[in-house]
Order: structure tokens, then C-alpha cells, then sequence
């Protein structure tokens, strides 16, 4: 029959094809096999789901003409009320109750309260804070001593008559005591970033006009400062262990009767005996102050003066919280470490929203813009860090050019498949081993760190990292990144990008690639200029505006 | 002698290599890592372009009335809502349909769906319901509650010939 020859045909056919079969054929079997067996057990999920990368902000359905739609954080999208603040609720206060939008002193109450568990109940662990000096020395700060000095220097200031207090200082225990003790004690602290010419700070004092400043035992000249700005009645010093054997009291000439000289240590020393750890209650009807920064945005620039309200900081730190998915939350085992000055609202804001959620935190003076990520993190192994986008920069770019080997690039190229292909941390393994010490060396033990913050300031010189520069940064530190765009304005960020979107795909060289979904406490629309304007078809172009909670309102 | 030794011995080591099986695997074995780095289309979310908001006059609310493609609107006190998504009601052939592209506010406050309740000089004034009743007035409050939470608002209302309704559009 036909049938039979056609099979007999193939038979014969299939015999003289296996008759091929050698010792390579055999090879090549095995290299199939692998190639498809191998992924099915080395197949994770992506980190999340690429529909929820996709959809970013929520859009409003309608907008004004000459206008964008309004574009907001899932979390709050149109038709619901914006975040406004912290939900401060006292212990005690029913679950379902919705709490109120609180200030600095409620963040540092509740770090002194330790971190709330699921049923709002203190838990009673308190994360703490700690100072690296030097290259080994690390100091853990009792948060009990902390709220004393928070009272010592806020009396200090007030027996002064002091309403402005300029803080010159570097990321210190100092700072931030400072800042809470002027919100216990109905003071203005005006933050200025450390390490500026003695013209530019003089300037700044002038608009800023402090009557009392803090600044690091010789920091500044302090008769030059006085001969060009004449506002200031006090002067506090803060000394270095190293350096407490000087007499800081000394007045330096010519500047007698105008301003008075006190040194940090010795005040807390003296006051230490009377002065009680129980940090005073809110009065009824007071007006809180306001926190006052200067933004930098390019390098010649004297700097913006901008007021933030206590609601501005409140609304920015709960929408960092809030900008977190639940399991990747700051927790009370997190630690800190801001590479930034915290004189710039972004790492301040973040340093809050982590004493509020009972994590710790790690300062180190020597941080500045010109500091790099190893030696920053030298004795410290923190799994958060806060760093400006010069830093980071650096840092991938110095990874970049160790990358000389041939296998370098080979585990490099998988992790960044890892990454924008499957959407996935890449897994440390004994084959990326053999990439570690090209990485950058983040903390005593690696592999500790687990977010990275980089805030881009809009309108400044600050470095672009595109969306290849920012894949790098997580191949290399092994981090999830958020890029944040934040804003001469704005307390806290405009928008930061998804902690689980590793995406690279609009990739140009040198471009922002995007920034992700504003914060729940911000609305964003962009407004159409004289030569960018919104049409029905294309994106949105123009002046990007930004309204409400963690914003200013003139 | 040597030289032409090696070439056979090669000659048999490619024709060893390169046997039909051979062939077919590696052209399975190229689709297959072609198959797994070829590039992926990135994932786009579906997205809506925003409807413009617009001053309205009753005259150009009028066209918004479902028939043919069009959307429909309607006006309850000088809000005008986008309610295709109850077509069914709105829309024509509906049980409110005498409302669609028109002013609804009287007609909601009466619980009405009358012709009469319309405002018929389209250039005249706006309907100011002076001579409506708190129970009436209260009626209207409750449906614009719920024309809020259902629908999404997309202008306003205005008389024809009064200076936002002449105002050049920006």
C-alpha cells in the first residue's frame, strides 16, 4: 500500500539521520537541554507585577485648558484627599480613630516611644542614634540624654532671647538635637549648608537675619562674620572630643559687647544635674514655627531662602513612608546613613520619617558632596542610605572603569538582564562572586544595604543619572534605588520612582529616563509656557507645577 | 607527505561535525537563544487622554446629547457632568433622555422628567429656581451628591452672552 511506503520512506529517512549521530551530536543535545531546563529551575518572579510599573501616576479624567490633567500618587488618586500628615495617634487612642497630622516634636516623641506594631501598640524597641567618628570609633547616643540636651539647649536659646537660630553644622547629633530642641521651644531654626565661603555664609546670614548660631568650633572666622553681619547676640560652639582641652569661651576681639560666645559641651555639662529628660507637652493655641533651608541649585548661585511649615515637613515625611510598599517599609531594623548634608530637605525629611518608624540612624560628619560612598560607610553597615546624585554618580562611574576584565562584563551583563529583563534583584551567587571587589565596598559587611535614595534637584548643575547609570547603581551596590526629584520648594520629593522598577528601556545617554509617581501629599500638573504647550495629542509638555501639602503656599 | 595527511584528517573531523542531525540542533539551538535575548516590547498601560474642561452655554451643551457617538452631558446647577456611563438612563431612548445636553436642575428638584421642567429660551438667562421650595432645593443637593461620586465633572455652565461665555477661550 502507498501508506506503508511514506511510513517506510520516513523510517528509512529517521534511520540515515540517526546514523549521523556522533559524539558532538550528543554535545549539542546536552547544551539544549540545559538551555532549556536550566531557567525552569532557576526561574524567579519578577519583583512585581510589570502592569503596575506600567501604569505609574493616576491621572485626573478632565483638565483645565492650558493645563496638563492632574497627576497624582495611586495611593491618593483623583476625587480623594491628599496625605496631609503623619497620623500621630496617642497610645491608647481606638484603632479605627484617625489620628492627627502632628509636627517634629510627634517624630521625635515617637522615636523615643519606640517603633508600633500592627495593632498600634508601642512595641517598646527604640531604634537609636549613632555618630561614627573618625575611621573606627562609633558612639551610640542615649535617646534619654538626647531628649535632655533637646531641653538644655532649647532653654539655652530661649534664657538668650533667641528667635532665630542659624545651624551651621555638619551631620551631627548636634544638628538634629538642635532642630527638635527649636521645635519644643517655639524657635526658628534656619538650616545652612555646611562648608561655604565666608561670603556666601555672610550673605546668607544677612537675609536669613538669626540673632544665635550654632556652628563646629572653627568652622567660620568668626570676627569676620560679625564685622559684615552684626544680627548675631549669641554664639554657640560645638567641639570635637579631640579638640575640648581649648578655651572656646574666649571672645575673639572686636566683637566684644556685640555677641556672646558659649561652647556646647560645657552648657550640657553644666545644666545636666537640673535640667529633666521629659520633653515638654504642646501648649494649647501656639503657632509653630517655621523651618527654614537654603537651596542650592547651581554652584554659583548665593541660594534660595525657603520657609517649610511644620505641615509642609509632616506631609513630606508620611508621603516618603507612605511611598514604600508595605514589606519594604523603613522598619526598626533598618539603619540610615545619610551621605548628604542634612541642611537639604530630602535627606532631613528621610532621616525623620526613619526616627519616626523606629529605625536607626547613623551620622557621620565627614559626609559632604565631595565624599564617596566607600568611605562614607567604612565602619558602618547600614541597609539604607540617603545619597545625593553627585555621589552616586561618582561611584558608578568609578565601578565602571574597574570593570577591565572580560568576566566583569560577562556577570555584569547578567545581572543587568536580571534587572531590566526579568525584573528581578539579581541573586548574589558564588559566579558574581568573582565580581565583588570590583564593586563598590558599602559598609563591614557587605550585602547589608538595601536602599538607596538619590534625590535630583531640579533646575541645577546636579549630574544626570540616566536610566542605564541608575540600572548600574543597582547592579553594582546590589540596592534597590529610588530616584527622587525634589525641588527648591517642595519639602520632602515631587515624585521618586518605584523601588521595584528596574526598568531601562527609554534609555538615551545623558537623559532622565523618568522619575515615577509624585508622593501621596503632592498633585503635580505641568502648565503650558510660551513655547511648550499641552495638546490633545503627545505628552504633556511645559512648566512642571506642584501643588499642596508638602508644598509652600505663598 | 605530511601536509596532505593532516588535510584528509581534518576533512574527516568536519564531515564528522557536520552531519544532518547536526545541522538541525544547531538550527535549533540559534532559535532558541534567539528566542530567550530577543528584545520584548515594553509593557504599556492603557491610558485615557483627558477631556478639556469647557464653558458651556446652553446652546453649546446642546450637541452633547448621546445621539450618534457623542458623549452625554447634562447641567445641574451650573455643573455639567459627563454621565455616558449611564447611558441607558441618559442616553437616548432612556428615561431621562430629555435631560441629556440640556440644563437638568429644575427637573431633578421636582422629580420630574417633563418637557416643561426644560428652560426653553436657550439664549435667555440661566433657570436661577427662585421659586423652588426647601424640599425641592434639598432633592437637588442630594443628586449632585450623587452626580459627584458617579460622574466626572467636565465644565460649566454659563448664559449665553454673558462675559465667561464671550471670554476668548485660552
Amino acid at each position: 500500500m502507498a501508506g506503508d511506503t511514506i511510513v517506510q520512506k520516513i523510517d528509512t529517512h529517521l534511520m540515515e539521520l540517526f546514523e549521523g549521530w556522533n559524539i558532538y551530536t550528543t554535545a549539542f543535545v546536552i547544551v539544549i537541554a540545559t538551555l532549556l531546563l536550566f531557567p525552569l529551575f532557576l526561574w524567579h518572579q519578577p519583583d512585581t507585577h510589570p502592569l503596575l510599573l506600567a501604569r505609574q501616576a493616576s491621572v485626573s479624567p478632565v483638565r483645565q485648558p492650558g493645563e496638563s490633567a492632574v497627576y497624582r500618587s495611586p495611593e491618593t488618586p483623583d476625587g480623594y484627599p491628599l496625605r496631609t500628615g503623619l497620623g500621630v495617634k496617642e497610645p491608647g487612642a481606638p484603632k479605627w480613630s484617625s489620628g492627627k497630622n502632628g509636627d517634629l516634636r510627634d517624630v521625635w516623641r515617637q522615636t523615643t516611644r519606640g517603633a508600633l506594631d500592627d495593632a498600634g501598640e508601642p512595641t517598646g524597641k527604640t531604634g537609636s542614634i549613632l555618630t561614627v567618628l573618625g575611621k573606627e570609633r562609633i558612639i551610640e547616643h542615649r535617646l534619654e540624654e538626647v531628649s535632655r540636651e533637646i531641653n538644655i539647649i532649647g532653654q539655652y536659646i530661649r534664657q538668650h532671647n533667641g528667635q532665630r537660630v542659624a545651624i551651621y553644622l555638619p551631620n551631627s547629633i548636634e544638628f538634629l538635637t538642635t532642630v527638635f530642641a527649636t521645635a519644643f521651644y517655639g524657635i526658628t531654626p534656619i538650616l545652612i549648608p555646611y562648608r561655604q565661603s565666608v561670603e556666601d555664609l555672610v550673605h546668607t546670614l544677612k537675609i536669613t537675619k538669626p540673632d544665635f548660631l550654632m556652628s563646629a568650633a572653627g568652622g567660620l572666622p568668626l570676627t569676620e562674620v560679625v564685622r559684615f553681619y552684626g544680627g548675631l547676640k549669641q554664639v554657640v560652639w560645638v567641639v570635637e572630643e579631640g579638640s575640648r582641652h581649648m578655651d572656646w569661651n574666649e571672645v575673639p576681639e572686636g566683637i566684644g559687647g556685640q555677641a556672646g560666645v558659649g561652647v556646647w559641651h560645657e552648657i550640657v555639662e553644666e545644666k545636666k544635674a537640673t535640667v529633666g529628660s521629659t520633653i515638654p507637652d504642646n501648649a494649647e493655641n501656639e503657632t509653630l514655627k517655621n523651618l527654614i533651608t537654603i537651596w542650592h541649585g547651581r554652584k554659583d548661585d548665593v541660594g534660595e531662602v525657603v520657609e517649610f511649615t511644620q505641615k509642609n515637613l509632616v506631609a513630606a515625611i508620611a508621603g516618603i513612608i507612605s511611598s514604600l510598599p508595605p514589606n519594604q517599609r523603613l522598619n526598626p531594623s533598618d539603619l540610615l546613613l545619610p551621605v548628604e548634608s542634612l541642611a537639604m530637605v530630602y535627606p532631613l525629611a528621610l532621616t525623620f520619617a526613619a526616627l519616626y518608624s523606629g529605625a536607626s540612624v547613623v551620622l557621620n560628619s565627614a559626609t559632604s558632596q565631595k565624599s564617596d560612598l566607600d568611605l562614607a560607610t567604612r565602619s558602618v553597615s547600614p541597609t539604607i542610605i540617603v545619597a545625593s546624585a553627585e555621589i552616586a554618580a561618582k561611584s558608578v562611574n568609578k565601578t565602571r572603569s574597574e570593570m577591565t576584565m572580560g568576566w566583569h562584563k560577562l556577570v555584569h551583563w547578567f545581572e543587568t538582564r536580571a534587572l531590566t529583563v526579568s525584573g528581578r534583584m539579581p541573586v548574589a551567587s558564588i559566579f558574581t562572586a568573582i565580581f565583588d571587589y570590583v564593586r563598590p565596598a558599602l559598609g563591614e559587611q557587605p550585602g547589608k544595604l538595601r536602599l538607596l535614595f538619590v534625590p535630583e534637584r531640579a533646575n541645577s548643575d546636579c549630574p544626570v543619572l540616566d536610566p542605564a547609570d541608575l540600572s548600574d547603581l543597582r547592579a553594582f551596590t546590589g540596592a534597590r534605588v529610588v530616584y527622587a526629584l525634589t525641588a527648591a520648594r517642595v519639602a520632602g520629593a515631587v515624585t521618586q520612582t518605584s523601588i521595584y522598577d528596574y526598568r531601562a528601556e527609554d534609555a538615551r545617554k545623558g537623559k532622565h529616563g523618568h522619575f515615577g509617581v509624585p508622593l501621596s501629599c503632592v498633585e503635580v500638573k505641568v502648565i503650558d509656557t510660551s513655547s511648550h504647550k499641552t495638546t490633545d495629542e503627545g505628552d504633556p509638555m511645559g512648566e512642571v507645577g506642584v501643588w499642596n501639602f508638602s508644598q509652600l503656599r505663598n | 607527505m605530511t601536509d596532505r595527511h593532516e588535510e584528509v584528517h581534518e576533512h574527516d573531523d568536519m564531515s564528522v561535525v557536520v552531519t544532518p542531525i547536526n545541522l538541525i540542533l544547531f538550527v535549533l539551538f540559534i532559535f532558541i537563544v534567539y528566542m530567550k535575548l530577543r528584545p520584548t516590547p515594553p509593557t504599556t498601560y492603557p491610558t485615557r487622554k483627558p477631556t478639556v474642561f469647557r464653558t458651556f452655554t446652553p446652546r453649546t451643551l446642546l450637541p452633547f446629547n448621546g445621539i450618534g457617538d457623542t458623549p452625554v452631558y447634562l447641567s445641574v446647577n451650573g455643573r455639567v457632568f459627563d454621565v455616558s456611563a449611564g447611558r441607558n438612563f441618559y442616553g437616548p431612548g432612556g428615561p431621562y433622555a430629555n435631560f441629556a445636553g440640556k440644563d437638568a436642575s429644575r427637573g431633578l428638584a421636582c422629580g420630574s422628567f417633563d418637557e416643561s421642567m426644560l428652560t426653553k429660551d436657550l439664549d435667555g438667562p440661566l433657570d436661577t429656581l427662585q421659586d423652588l421650595g426647601t424640599e425641592e432645593m434639598d432633592a437637588l443637593k442630594g443628586w449632585e451628591e450623587k452626580f459627584q461620586e458617579k460622574y466626572i465633572v467636565v465644565g460649566k455652565l454659563v448664559p449665553v452672552g454673558s462675559a465667561e461665555a464671550e471670554a476668548p477661550r485660552r
